[in-house]
């Protein structure tokens, strides 16, 4: 939906156009959040997608001779038979394409199937894998690291995994029932309250993949979208190390000029929200390392100079429905200092 | 080769004029007019109706369907709203589901089993008439919502919890709980009826194994009907109790399971896909044959075929569920048993296949349908058994190959071919034949939008594009495809206008059809066209399963009345009672006329239906009451009432009227029933045990709350009065009926002891229903037992009162036997109920 920003501030919002038109020139450009099953990009989804393409073909097959038989048989000339003959045509197309033929395919499919789905449980490993929880809420992730060195490290709305080796993702609902889904990555899984799936998933190589909730979960379900971005292990820890309750509450606290903004946000923002070291709330996304995040709204637009501004003004309108009150009360300059400070949480 | 019964209808009978028998039938069993036709109860007239009805509501459904595909044609839409959208996505496919394609297929039946099995009328009139009002009331009630703008939006499936009270606080999921639900009514009550028309009302001779394949279908549908609808009816009223009172069945902290609705709903959903494909197949197999100008080749195949779809089809409903998390062992069980239901299904299409190599086929317009048919089912099959893959699976579920599989399936599965059997059959509901060139012109564009619309859909599945998103951005890849889909969709929809254009215009200048135009060999084209009320002036005896190619002189001579039961004097609406398996005549059937008691009961429905939808409980408890009056008075006229069938007189040498004898249809349509209502109460142990074992936070106390001593004497009471009353029948079975009424009388008096005890039990537990789930769905359990044993009381006192106005008794024993049946059933689950609720948890604990 990250273009629909950009129309609905065309249409019926007056802002500056030009970083807009800017910000909608790299979405264009960016093949990052493509979703196609048919591009993996890790090997459970590669399986996938093999049998897939075996399957097509095996069902074409099969689909052409059904029917070219039944089309022959309207064009066919007539033969006189005996009845003994009838019979034994009869039980001869019965047996071998009623039985012989499913049951046949069903054993190759399964003898074939059934190994490319191990792939995508958490069976032991020698080494225990990741383990990256991620909790649905209506509409966004919540996310967690709970075996960070230091701590658990808990975010919102991003995803960072370790690229090449595998990652166990635990994963639940919140509210009502969501699913977890990185299509290139494969696999997807329901997240239920009170109980927690697993799924495990490997990325081949760094890279960012499109990620959606795929169980119908109320009005902006369209709109619950993530970017998983798997990076080179070292990375990865540097990233959490970053993330560090201490180094997050630094972070919000270190500059003075943004004393009216950090005001703010614990009178309107902080029931709700978390940021390290001022708020602890969870009923919403947390917004500790906010301005580094690639994605607002749950991946429905893009981060950019005074997107979280844009977003704060008219997330109503650009995500119809969702669970954060309009600002209309909010004076205009107090959202700009708020949105300019939250951008400045830049681990 | 003679088909006239000489032992059951002595030739002195037969009558000298023709005419005069056909106005004296057509007094008996005509139609009135004006506001008097709401109390109409003939089969023909309400297959019609709900034929006509079922297909108002796929208009709406498919208006529906064009707004969706108007709004993803482009990207980034906004031509409705987030909200309006789930609104319209749910009602489409509920529409679809349980306003069109269910009611559409059963009023098809209703139309056709009684014709084609040689019967007069379906076995329960009057339960015909409630099922459509029902039907009408609870699908006007249901898509008001949308009127509303208060429709439901939690999807098709309602899953909890998004469809609780807590994230649906609107009425939308009250809509749809009670307005299925009340639609339910009438799936159920024309399945019940379909299932004893056909195995007791078949024309003498016409055994299980001459019987009319589309009869097969309709039997294995109605049954799975029977037994696959209780467990989404309690699912909505449990879910409906959450809603509105607070119980909590589906709420994890309350320990209950979300997961539980969704076993619930697809134990029944995907019987419900196959509940459709049946009749449609049936359609299939009948019309291959009749193109073929052969009988069709393995038969035992197709019976054999139709049994195991039946069976397994109740064992595949996890494969919907594959994404929840289920251990690995299931898995495996349902994804092989999904794709073992390939085997029946390629068996009967080989099956249609070898009959058209071996026989002369002709491509006349309905056999277009078929192949259109063929070519996407066969389709849709083949992603079916991909997707019964579970890695596969796990992929693609919920996206837009999904969508596009179950298209194929539902479209291809069951509208192609009830296009074609409409096509087919359309000569005799109307005497006039339609149009080839709309006709043609209908099937091509149909046929090639419906795949531009949905082979398209299965890559934009695979590119990524999930179900049930109101828009999405461009640069996915999903443009294209989504426009092409849109585009082909209107042309499907200019596809189907000229299909409903050609079957509206043909009623009034359609070419005059000639007799048996298709020249078929079943029964249903000896009837005059259009049929008369009555069906048959006379009842054949049926030798062969193709009656009209073997004695093509059969029409006329039924007609003429040379067969039997042609006789109007003694003014009651009769046909054969035969035997299930041999269709030997076992009795005379005497049937109701038309009756106003089912619009009343359902109207009352209707206002109990509305009254718990705007929470105006004393209302809805008043309106219970009112329709229970409505249905016990509707009860009243039976047997040896005088609008019955006060005089038993028959045609010397024929069989007595079944009210006179023990072996009614009525006993049939008891224990099938039973079958329903015993598949709720399976489903409702499935919850309690589902609940007790896998809930997430399920909290039990250390003892049972119900008084053991209390329930035991309660099942004591109920047990005496089973067994009085069993001996009263066996008494009346050997025509004795000496202290029936005070026996009666008595029986009651112990029904009343045990829902007295009960209730007893079940206020001095002290459940707090609203806290915890163990609580909610004990009293549910309960409140079950309560029903039924109040049920079983007050149904014992009126065979009392019957005994005294002389309707019941030696002289027409048969009541009480269908009562005994109830009975019967109440004793045995009140004994599983104690037992699973009250002395279980004390010899496990919790």
């Amino acid at each position: 939906m990250r273009l629909s920003i950009q129309r609905l501030t065309q249409q019926r919002v007056n802002l500056p156009g030009v970083p807009l038109a800017l910000l909608a020139g790299l979405l264009l450009t960016g093949c990052a959040g493509d979703k196609s099953i048919l591009d993996p990009a890790g090997q459970a989804a590669r399986d996938v997608v093999m049998i897939w393409w075996v399957m097509l073909g095996f069902g074409t097959v099969v689909f052409v001779t059904v029917v070219a038989l039944w089309l022959y048989a309207f064009k066919r000339k007539e033969v006189t038979r005996t009845p003994v003959q009838e019979r034994r045509i009869a039980r001869r197309w019965i047996i071998g394409g009623g039985i012989i033929l499913p049951v046949a395919s069903i054993t190759a499919l399964l003898a074939f199937g059934v190994p490319a789905g191990q792939r995508l449980l958490p069976l032991p490993l020698g080494e225990p894998p990741e383990v990256i929880e991620v909790i649905g809420h209506q509409w966004w992730w919540e996310v967690r690291y709970p075996d960070a060195e230091g701590g658990e490290v808990v975010t919102s709305n991003q995803l960072i995994m370790p690229a090449g080796e595998p990652v166990d993702f635990h994963v639940t609902g919140a509210d009502v029932i969501h699913a977890f889904w990185v299509p290139r990555l494969g696999g997807k899984i329901d997240m239920i309250p009170g109980r927690v799936n697993k799924i495990r998933l490997e990325a081949d190589e760094p890279a960012v993949f499109g990620a959606q909730c795929a169980e119908f979960c109320g009005a902006q379900h369209t709109q619950m979208q993530l970017y998983v971005e798997a990076v080179e292990r070292d990375e990865y820890d540097a990233w959490l190390a970053a993330r560090q309750t201490d180094e997050l509450t630094s972070l919000a606290e270190n500059d003075q000029q943004h004393e009216p903004a950090r005001e703010a946000f614990m009178t309107h923002c902080a029931s709700c929200h978390r940021v390290a070291g001022l708020s602890t709330a969870g009923e919403g996304p947390d917004l500790s390392d906010l301005g580094s995040r690639t994605s607002l709204g749950a991946g429905i637009m893009a981060m950019e100079e005074g997107a979280v501004t844009h977003w704060l003004k008219h997330h109503q309108r650009l995500k119809p429905g969702n669970k954060m009150p309009p600002h209309d009360d909010i004076e205009t300059a107090t959202l700009e200092s708020l949105g300019a400070w939250l951008e400045t949480l830049t681990p | 080769m003679t088909t006239i019964n000489r032992e059951v209808t002595p030739q002195g009978d037969l009558p000298e004029n023709p005419e005069r028998l056909h106005n004296d039938l057509h007094e008996i069993w005509g139609n009135p007019r004006g506001l008097k036709a709401l109390t109409i109860v003939n089969h023909t007239t309400l297959g019609l109706r709900f034929m006509v009805t079922g297909m108002v509501f796929f208009l709406i459904g498919g208006l529906l369907a064009m707004l969706v595909r108007t709004q993803l044609a482009l990207p980034d839409q906004d031509f409705m709203s987030p909200d309006i959208y789930n609104q319209v996505i749910t009602m489409h496919g509920t529409v679809m589901m349980f306003l069109f394609a269910i009611p559409m297929l059963e009023g098809l039946a209703i139309y056709m089993i009684p014709k084609m099995i040689g019967a007069r009328d379906l076995v329960c009139p009057r339960l015909t008439s409630l099922g459509y009002w029902c039907y009408l009331f609870g699908g006007i009630i249901l898509t008001f919502s949308l009127v509303l703008e208060m429709a439901p939006d939690s999807g098709w499936f309602m899953y909890t919890p998004l469809s609780s009270s807590e994230y649906s606080p609107n009425l939308g999921s009250d809509f749809w709980l009670l307005g299925i639900t009340f639609v339910e009514i009438s799936a159920l009550s024309a399945g019940v009826e379909l299932v004893v028309s056909i195995l007791r009302t078949r024309t003498q001779g016409m055994a299980l194994h001459k019987m009319p394949l589309f009869a097969w279908y309709i039997l294995a549908m109605a049954l799975m009907i029977v037994v696959g609808f209780p467990p989404l009816i309690l699912g909505s009223i449990l879910l409906e109790l959450e809603r509105a009172v607070g119980m909590p069945f589906f709420e994890v902290a309350g320990g209950g399971d979300p997961i539980l609705w969704q076993h619930l709903f697809w134990l029944f959903g995907h019987p419900e896909v196959y509940i459709i494909f049946l009749p449609a197949a049936g359609i299939v197999s009948t019309l291959i044959p009749v193109f073929a100008g052969r009988p069709i080749v393995g038969y035992g195949w197709v019976v054999f075929a139709i049994i195991t779809t039946g069976f397994i089809s109740f064992g595949l409903w996890v494969h919907h569920m594959f994404t929840v998390g289920i251990p690995q062992l299931a898995q495996a069980f349902f994804s092989a048993a999904s794709m073992l239901v390939a085997v029946p299904t390629a068996i009967q299409v080989f099956v249609w296949l070898a009959t058209l190599w071996l026989g002369k086929p002709k491509m006349k317009l309905p056999m277009l349908w078929i192949m259109g048919f063929l070519i996407i089912f066969v389709c849709g099959g083949l992603t079916g058994v991909m997707l019964a893959l579970v890695p596969f699976n796990w992929q693609v579920h919920d996206t837009h190959f999904v969508v596009a599989h179950m298209h194929y399936v539902l479209v291809g599965g069951m509208f192609f071919p009830l296009i074609a059997g409409l096509y087919y059959w359309l000569p005799l509901f109307s005497g006039r034949m339609p149009s080839e060139t709309l006709g043609k012109w209908g099937f091509w564009l149909t046929f090639l939008g419906f795949n531009g619309t949905f082979l398209i859909m299965h890559w934009t599945g695979l590119l990524g594009m999930p179900r049930r998103v109101y828009s999405y951005e461009t640069g996915m890849g999903w443009d294209i495809f989504n426009l092409l889909s849109s585009m082909s969709s209107f042309v499907m929809s200019a596809g189907i206008a000229m299909v409903l254009l050609d079957f509206a215009l043909h009623f009034r200048f359609g070419k005059p059809a000639k007799h048996n135009p298709w020249n078929a060999d079943t029964l249903e084209w000896a009837n005059s066209m259009p049929p008369s009320a009555y069906n048959f002036v006379s009842l054949p005896k049926i030798e062969t399963r193709h009656p009209l190619w073997d004695d093509p002189d059969l029409p006329r001579a039924m007609a003429a009345g040379e067969h039997s039961l042609a006789v109007a004097t003694h003014g009651r609406r009769e046909m054969w009672g035969t035997d299930p398996l041999t269709g030997k005549v076992r009795e005379i059937i005497h049937l109701p006329g038309n009756s106003w008691w089912p619009l009343f009961a359902a109207m009352a429905l209707a206002v109990v239906c509305i009254s718990l939808l705007t929470r105006l409980y004393p209302l809805a408890g008043i309106a219970v009451v009112i329709a229970a009056l409505f249905l016990l008075r509707w009860s009243w006229e039976n047997g040896a009432h005088p609008k019955a069938a006060p005089d038993a007189h028959v045609a010397p040498g024929d069989p007595s009227l079944h009210s006179r004898t023990m072996d009614g249809p009525g006993l049939w349509a008891m224990s099938i029933t039973m079958l329903a209502n015993g598949s709720f109460f399976l489903s409702y142990l499935f919850g309690w045990f589902y609940l007790w074992t896998v809930s997430p936070e399920w909290r039990m106390p250390e003892t049972s709350p119900l008084s053991l001593v209390g329930l035991v004497v309660a099942a004591v009471a109920l047990t005496v009065g089973g067994g009085i009353l069993e001996k009263l029948v066996r008494g009346l079975r050997q025509q004795r009926d000496a202290g029936l009424a005070i026996g009666m009388f008595s029986i009651s008096a112990l029904g009343f002891v045990q829902v007295g005890v009960t209730l007893w039990v079940l206020l001095s537990a002290n459940l707090a229903v609203t806290e915890t789930s163990h609580d909610a769905i004990i009293m549910v359990g309960l409140a079950y037992a309560l029903l039924h044993g109040g049920l079983g009381a007050v149904l014992t006192l009126l065979q009392g009162l019957r005994v005294g106005y002389g309707y019941v008794g030696a002289h027409a024993p048969f009541e009480p036997a269908v009562v005994a049946q109830l009975w019967r059933y109440n004793v045995v689950t009140f004994w599983i109920i104690v037992g699973a609720l009250a002395v279980l948890p004390r010899v496990i604990g919790s």
